[in-house]
Formats: C-alpha cells, sequence, structure tokens
C-alpha cells in the first residue's frame, strides 16, 4: 500500500515537471534570437514573402494565443507540423527513433552486460596486471574524443580495409534491387557494426569502472567475510554474493543511460550518417523548427522522468533493505 | 581475504562467447563485401553523395539547396541558361519569345514535350502554373510574376504573355520558373486554398511521384537512406542539342545519399562508393585529392559575394570618407592567399567577376596594388583631409607607419568602440577569420574595432530584423545571375526591417537608375545602368566585396565522364543530361 501511494505521488510530480518543461520549452524557442525563416539567405525572397510566410507558419499570432494552441494540440495528441519539412512532426520522430533505439539502445544494453562482467573480473583481480590492463583500457575508452574515434575506425576499417561501409544504414544499391529480405537484414546489420562498436567501447569504459569501484567497496562488506566463513565456493561468493549487490548502481545507471539513449547521439550519428533522432534534434534547434524540437525535448524528458520512477522501484525490487 | 581468493580466468564458455562474436563479426563483414561485389556488377547507377537530407520534395517547400538538386531534374523551365555562355535559352520553350513593345506581350511557343506520366505538357499547364502563383502568392515567384496582367492559351502550343508594364526581368526571372503539371497539382491546389493557410497546406502536401518534364523522375526515396530516381523516358531533350550539348541522359539511374560529414564524403569518393560529391570540397583536402588518379577535380567560380557591410544610419559609419578609409587598408590579396589559400577570387564589385555579362571591371578598386604602408598611408591623409584626428597619428611627419592611437572624430569626440559581427568559425571559418583580419587592419588607422562572432540566426536578427550594428560580414554564396539584387539590397524602400537593405542606403539617384533598369528589355542599354549602380556602389561602399571563393568539386572518374563545367560548378540539370559511363 505504502509503495503504491509512493508510486501514485511520484506521477503526480512527473505530471507537474512534465508540465513545467512543456512551457518552458514553448517560451524558450520562441524568446531566442530570430525565427524559422530568419536564417534564409535568399535576395528573391523579400519581406512581403517572409511576412507571408510567418502568417503561414502561424507565428504571426499573439505568443499566448499562440501557447493556448499549443496546449490544446498537445492535449489531443497532435503535435503539429514540421515547418522544415512539412511532415507530422509524430512521423518524423517514430522514424528516426527506430534508427536510434536500434543503434544506440543496443550499444547501452551491450556495453552494460560487458562492463558489468569485466568490472566484476578487474575488481576480483584487484591489484592484479589484469586489473591494471582493464582499468587503463576502460580510461582510455571513456575518454576517447568521439569524433576522432568513429573517423579512425572509419578510415582503417571501412576505407583501408573495405571491410565495412562507410556510414548509412543500408546499401542503397542492393535495395534497389532484387535483395531478399534476409540480404536486407544482412545489409542493416552490416552497416551498424562500426557505430556500434564506436559506441560499445566508449560506453564499456564507464560501465567497467563503475562496476569495478562499486563491486570493490561490496566485497569489503561483513558478510562476503560471513559467506566464506561457510565455506560457499570462490564463484558463488563471487556472482552471488558480491556481483548482485555491486551491480545497483550500475542499474541506476543503465537505466538512466537507456533514457538517455534515445537522445541518441548528434557527433555520431552525424558521422556514421545515421538518421537518428539526435542529429535531428540539432537540425531542428538550429532551424528554429519549433514544433519538431519542441516534441523532440518533450520526449527525451518524458522518457527520462519515467525511466527514474522505473529505477526507483526497481532498486526496492534489487534490494530488499530498501521501501518506500 | 584476498589470499583466498583464486586468480579469475576465462571459463570455456566466456571463451566460446567471444570467439561466436568474433565470429559473427567476421561473418557479416563477409556477407557484407559479397553484396557489395555483387551489386557493383550487377548495375551501373551514377552515384552521388550529398551533404544533407534533403527536406522535402515538395517543389514549394524544398527551396533548400539539396531539394533543389533533386527536383531541378525533375521540374523544368521554359527557358534556361546557356553553360558556357550564361545566355537565357529555350528549354521547354521551343525558340526566343516573340516580343510585342507595343502591346507589350511575349509569345512563346511550347515543345512538343510530355510530362513524366506520358500526359502532354501543353499550355494549360502554363496557364496553371501561373494561377498556382498567384492563388497561394508563392514565395520568390509571386513577386516576380506579379508583372504579368494575364496569360492567353493560343493554342495547345503558343501561350502569350501581357506584362502591365516593360520589365527587364522577364527572361531571367519569369521564364525560368519551374513548370508544374495541372494533372497533378490542381486536385491539390482546390483542396489547399479552401483551408485556413492556403500555402502552408500546399507545402505540407506529401509528394510521393513529383511528375515533371526533366531527364530524370524519381523511384524512391527512403528517408535518412537514399533517393532513386531512373531515366525519364519521355524527356523531351533526348537526341536534341541544346546549348551545344547532345543531350540524353546516358545513365539509367541516379543515386543520391547523404553523407553526414565531408571527410567520409571524401573517402567515400576515394573508394568509388561514389561518382560525384555534390557538396563544395574544403581546400585542405585537394593535395591528397590530386594524388589520386581516379579523382577528378574541378575548379570553378561561383556566382556568390561576400562582403563587409556598414551600418548607414548611425555613427561612425554614416561618414563616406570613413568607409572608404576602411576599404582602402582592406587587403583583398591577403584574404585570397591566406584565407582561401588561393581558391578563389578577391572582388571589387558587388557583382561577381564570373558574370562576366553583368560585371564592371572599371569600378574604383580600393588599395589595390598598393602595399601596406601605402595603404595606411592613403587611408589616414583621407581620413585627416575629413577631420579626422589623432594624438599620435598613424602616419609620422617624416612617413614612418607607427601604432596609432584612438581616433578623434572632426568634432574632436573620441570615437566609440564599434563591433564587425561575423558568423562564428563553427558556421563558416572565412567569414570569422576575415572579421579577425579586418579588426586588426582597421585598428591601425586607431579605430576601436572588435570582431565578435555571433549565431547565425542571432546576426541576421541583428543586422536584418533590428538594425542593431556597426558593421558586419556576410555572403550570398549563390546569387541569381541576373543583377537586379542591385536594387533589393541598396534600393531606399528596401530599408526596413528583414529588407535587403541592411545597410540602410539611401541615394535618390541610385534608386532612380534601378527603376529605369527595371523597365529596360534592351540589355545592352540595361548594361549601362547596371555598370552605373556598381559604381555607385563601390563610390559609396555601403558593402565592400571581400571574396569570392571557387568552387571546388570531385569526381571519381573510373565510371562516368563528361561532366559540364559552369559558373556554380558541374552539379547541374546539363550534366546529368550529357554524363556518360567511361567506355
Amino acid at each position: 500500500m505504502r509503495n503504491q501511494t509512493y508510486i501514485l505521488g511520484k506521477l503526480v510530480e512527473i505530471a507537474i515537471i512534465f508540465f513545467v518543461i512543456m512551457t518552458a520549452l514553448f517560451f524558450l524557442f520562441r524568446l531566442s534570437p530570430g525565427d524559422p525563416i530568419s536564417k534564409v539567405v535568399d535576395p528573391m525572397l523579400t519581406p512581403e514573402d517572409m511576412r507571408y510566410l510567418i502568417e503561414q507558419m502561424g507565428l504571426d499570432k499573439p505568443m499566448w494565443e499562440q501557447y493556448v494552441i499549443y496546449l490544446k494540440n498537445f492535449f489531443i495528441g497532435n503535435f503539429g507540423v514540421s515547418f522544415h519539412y512539412g511532415e507530422p512532426v509524430f512521423k518524423i520522430i517514430r522514424e528516426r527513433l527506430g534508427w536510434t533505439i536500434l543503434l544506440f539502445t543496443s550499444s547501452t544494453i551491450l556495453a552494460a552486460f560487458a562492463g558489468v562482467f569485466l568490472g566484476k573480473i578487474a575488481a576480483w583481480n584487484k591489484g592484479s596486471r589484469l586489473d591494471s590492463v582493464m582499468s587503463i583500457s576502460a580510461l582510455v575508452c571513456y575518454t576517447l574524443f568521439i569524433p576522432w574515434f568513429a573517423l579512425l575506425l572509419l578510415w582503417v576499417l571501412g576505407f583501408k580495409l573495405g571491410l565495412f561501409p562507410l556510414g548509412g544504414i543500408l546499401s542503397p544499391e542492393l535495395w534497389v534491387g532484387n535483395a531478399s529480405w534476409f540480404e536486407k537484414v544482412l545489409d542493416i546489420i552490416h552497416h551498424m557494426i562500426l557505430p556500434l562498436l564506436t559506441l560499445f567501447i566508449i560506453n564499456l569504459g564507464a560501465y567497467l569502472l563503475l562496476m569495478r569501484s562499486s563491486m570493490l567497496s561490496v566485497l569489503r562488506e561483513d558478510y562476503i567475510i560471513t559467506a566464506r566463513a561457510k565455506g560457499l565456493s570462490e564463484k558463488m561468493i563471487r556472482n552471488k554474493h558480491a556481483a548482485k549487490n555491486a551491480a545497483l548502481p550500475v542499474v541506476t545507471s543503465v537505466g538512466l543511460s537507456l533514457a538517455f539513449s534515445i537522445n541518441g547521439g548528434a557527433l555520431t550519428e552525424q558521422i556514421f550518417t545515421w538518421p537518428g533522432i539526435g542529429r535531428e534534434l540539432i537540425f531542428a534547434v538550429s532551424n528554429n523548427d519549433y514544433p519538431l524540437a519542441q516534441a523532440c525535448f518533450l520526449l527525451i524528458a518524458l522518457v527520462v522522468l519515467v525511466a527514474n520512477l522505473i529505477v526507483d522501484i526497481l532498486y526496492a525490487y534489487l534490494d530488499p533493505r530498501i521501501t518506500y | 581475504m584476498h589470499q583466498n581468493k583464486g586468480t579469475y580466468r576465462l571459463t570455456w564458455r566466456a571463451e566460446f562467447c567471444f570467439n561466436l562474436l568474433l565470429l559473427a563479426i567476421l561473418l557479416v563483414a563477409m556477407a557484407g563485401l559479397f553484396s557489395s561485389c555483387q551489386k557493383t556488377s550487377e548495375q551501373a547507377f551514377l552515384k552521388i553523395g550529398l551533404p544533407e537530407e534533403p527536406r522535402s520534395l515538395n517543389l514549394w517547400l524544398g527551396t533548400d539547396a539539396n531539394s533543389r538538386r533533386i527536383l531541378s531534374q525533375i521540374y523544368q523551365p521554359l527557358y534556361h541558361r546557356h553553360p558556357e555562355t550564361l545566355e537565357i535559352i529555350p528549354w521547354l520553350a521551343k525558340g526566343k519569345p516573340i516580343f510585342d513593345p507595343e502591346a507589350l506581350t511575349y509569345t512563346v511557343n511550347l515543345r512538343d514535350a510530355k510530362w513524366s506520366d506520358g500526359s502532354d505538357f501543353t499550355s494549360e499547364d502554363v496557364l496553371f502554373t501561373k494561377q498556382l502563383f498567384f492563388d497561394f502568392k508563392i514565395p520568390r515567384y509571386y513577386s516576380k510574376w506579379n508583372i504579368i496582367k494575364k496569360i492567353e492559351a493560343l493554342d495547345a502550343h503558343t501561350v502569350v504573355f501581357y506584362l502591365r508594364k516593360p520589365s527587364a526581368i522577364f527572361m531571367s526571372r519569369v521564364m525560368t520558373a519551374p513548370m508544374v503539371s495541372k494533372r497533378e497539382w490542381e486536385a491539390v491546389a482546390r483542396e489547399a486554398l479552401a483551408k485556413e493557410k492556403p500555402l502552408r497546406s500546399l507545402q505540407d502536401h506529401a509528394i510521393e511521384k513529383p511528375i515533371g518534364t526533366g531527364p530524370f523522375t524519381l523511384v524512391e526515396h527512403k528517408k535518412g537512406a537514399y533517393i532513386h530516381m531512373q531515366r525519364n523516358r519521355y524527356f523531351f531533350g533526348k537526341g536534341l542539342k541544346i546549348g551545344n550539348h547532345l543531350l540524353g541522359p546516358y545513365v539509367d539511374s541516379l543515386l543520391f545519399r547523404v553523407y553526414g560529414t565531408s571527410d567520409v564524403a571524401i573517402l567515400a569518393l576515394k573508394k568509388g562508393d561514389i561518382d560525384y560529391y555534390w557538396g563544395d570540397i574544403q581546400p585542405g583536402y585537394i593535395k591528397d585529392l590530386k594524388e589520386q588518379t581516379n579523382i577528378d577535380l574541378y575548379f570553378n567560380k561561383k556566382s556568390a559575394l561576400y562582403y563587409l557591410g556598414f551600418n548607414l544610419r548611425k555613427a561612425p559609419f554614416n561618414d563616406k570618407v570613413l568607409r572608404q578609409a576602411v576599404a582602402t587598408v582592406i587587403n583583398k590579396e591577403f584574404i585570397l592567399t591566406r584565407i582561401l589559400q588561393n581558391f578563389g577570387t578577391p572582388m571589387h564589385s558587388v557583382v561577381p567577376s564570373g558574370n562576366h555579362f553583368w560585371y564592371n571591371p572599371k569600378v574604383r578598386k580600393y588599395g589595390q596594388g598598393q602595399d601596406h604602408d601605402q595603404r595606411i598611408k592613403l587611408a589616414h591623409k583621407m581620413l585627416k583631409g575629413a577631420g579626422y584626428s589623432w594624438d599620435r597619428p598613424p602616419v609620422t611627419e617624416e612617413g614612418k607607419i607607427v601604432t596609432p592611437s584612438d581616433i578623434l572624430l572632426p568634432s574632436g569626440e573620441k570615437m566609440e568602440k564599434f563591433v564587425i559581427l561575423t558568423p562564428p568559425a563553427d558556421y563558416d571559418p572565412k567569414r570569422a577569420f576575415a572579421g579577425t583580419m579586418v579588426q586588426e587592419w582597421v585598428r591601425e588607422l586607431g579605430l576601436p574595432a572588435s570582431a565578435r562572432p555571433m549565431a547565425f540566426s542571432s546576426l541576421l536578427d541583428t543586422v536584418k530584423g533590428k538594425h542593431e550594428f556597426d558593421a558586419f560580414i556576410l555572403g550570398y554564396g549563390q546569387l541569381d545571375l541576373d543583377p537586379d539584387y542591385l536594387r533589393s539590397f541598396f534600393y531606399s524602400k528596401n530599408d526596413k526591417p528583414r529588407g535587403w537593405n541592411m545597410s540602410g542606403y539611401h541615394n535618390l539617384a541610385f534608386d532612380k537608375i534601378a527603376e529605369d533598369q527595371m523597365a529596360l528589355v534592351d540589355t545592352q542599354k540595361r548594361k549601362d545602368l547596371i555598370w552605373k549602380m556598381q559604381e555607385m556602389v563601390l563610390e559609396d561602399i555601403p558593402y565592400l566585396p571581400l571574396y569570392n571563393p571557387h568552387i571546388i568539386e570531385a569526381t571519381f572518374n573510373e565510371r562516368f565522364t563528361g561532366w559540364v563545367a559552369k559558373v556554380d560548378g558541374i552539379g547541374n540539370v546539363w550534366s546529368m543530361c550529357v554524363v556518360k559511363p567511361v567506355q
């Protein structure tokens, strides 16, 4: 009952925060300098043309009126039409989100599993050569500069060795031909490997270090000594008693990373020409495409808020000492 | 605790998983290699890289450069520019229009052309296109077509345009507008007109298969992945010699794909993944590309203008002498050699030199042929003559150049600090660097200048919308070849928020000439006035032209050949019509 009340309270809190974010986003975009056509440098476009375009976008109305329309549209599930693409925002996000989830979410999950696994090994072998190699490698991975590393992988594996394509999500030549369904799936996986590898290596370092440090503090706990005193095997102590508890902070981190992963990564997406939501978000902001930018930010805000709640609930499940 | 702990070794399971993963990666890579080998041997596409995803394939919304690259293969105008002479020549029209100066009419005969759906292109389509421009007040077109009083179709292939008044831009602006199919757009337009925001409805209409008369038609646009176009079997130009080129197209398909960064696009070009990168290549890549035997490089002039603009509405730049002195100390050769790395030309007039017919080479050229000291001395003399003074002037009595104290206005007051706004270096390093150099040069005259990079949309909002600035560096990357833009930039009436007269230039004599040239149908007479306008601008310098970079492009030469170079590069409809597979 107490848990249910807690969740209900949290949901109300999320609704209030979400509404505040929604309002802040609306006013921030409109108060920032410029508008959707201020970047157009085309002498053929007369001031009258510009005024007419602004009017057609509905931006000539007073701001409060625009805000009321925005709220009304939101509550009937209408996110509007992108000023830039002329397509419904919902459609654009749906198209981009799939690619982002495919790449970023899968790389986060893979890196988390590998990080927990390797972090556990490093902590268990604290002070050994293996630990040193793993820790230093993890630090290097963690601090890699994404554009440099991504371009390096593209140059070596894509250009020099010719093993992988130079960006994109598929080979157009294959898709416009008579390729089978299986070949097309294989083609997407083939295109996904390099960006996935880049993100995996960069994320791996963070999870490995986090797990290692958490595991080291758990290994100092009394119950580990008790477990040994009971005569449990080393494998049992490491995997069942230490690693499970040590994974708690990693769970929080993975939960939030998964939420943020729908945000994509503008740099990675740009270099690998991955049509995800990160690149779109940057374009939308720089082009003052208010409906698209607002919807992207709202989606991220919603997912992060919900992920926080899920992590809280998961915490209570993983650690019986925690109750709400 | 640690002494009981055994050293961890990878179990056979972990090793197995690891090997499995490696194997999977290897297999996928092999499969990819296999499929790419297969696909290149099966089909021959002309593969083109684009810097960004086209905004829209709806002609009325897709006004960005990348959309235009696709749409220009589909929608065609009645007249086109000759790629070499830049003259306006018949395209969908048959022969030159017949002008009746008394009745103010142009009679245009149309070719026997077909739309890509097989229907005939007729006068009805021309009339419909005009009606669409008027009904929706389509930006860029309506303001130009507004000079037309009415259009009549004499028959299916003859159209008469009745003008309200004589117009110099009829051929260059009206006749070069794209024609659309009545069959494709009529129902869409009717539905959009009934909406609250008609233009927006028209622009938001999703176009799956655009119908055009151009050399290619759209097969598929897979967003985020590629655009596939195939040869239009109804293309009117097939086998015709227009503009000294025997038109094809000679390739079956075009495949466009986007590259997020130019680094990757260049790698793709070198690897042969694409045959042409339809984007400007930075000079830093040239050395590497020149070493590749399978890459051809093209350097062409751009119809562009990069300039320093002054705010003439307020001090200090409301003084013509001060502007002229600033123009004198600016070293355009330095900009050319250091900033453009010799891939461009210094600009002296506001019409680019590549636009040979309209460019006036006789305009006043500030500081040309003079060294650094001579420039400073000349600018110092000009300012001193206009009443400016210094506690310590930049040129001593003995004629030595020294660091001056801050300049004093003719009133004896100290000049207030002023700012030169530029786009940020990540947006355009050339303009940002040019701003810093201008700052240093004018400081040698004691002018308290500072260059400040500003986000591009904020910069335009400040300069064009609010007029709250002292000076700025901006540019036009692709100016129309008709110089009527001089009227847009410097006509007094265009000095208004969002107007193109950003400097606030007011000159009644200039306005008169600008109006007169608009009504001149005789090109040679108009040229005299356009030259006069350039001279006036360079005398008063609301804008000081700085430089015009070359457009640098590259192609992979193992599969296709025959690109047509023109002002603004080899990426044009002419190239797409004549490029052939290498024998």
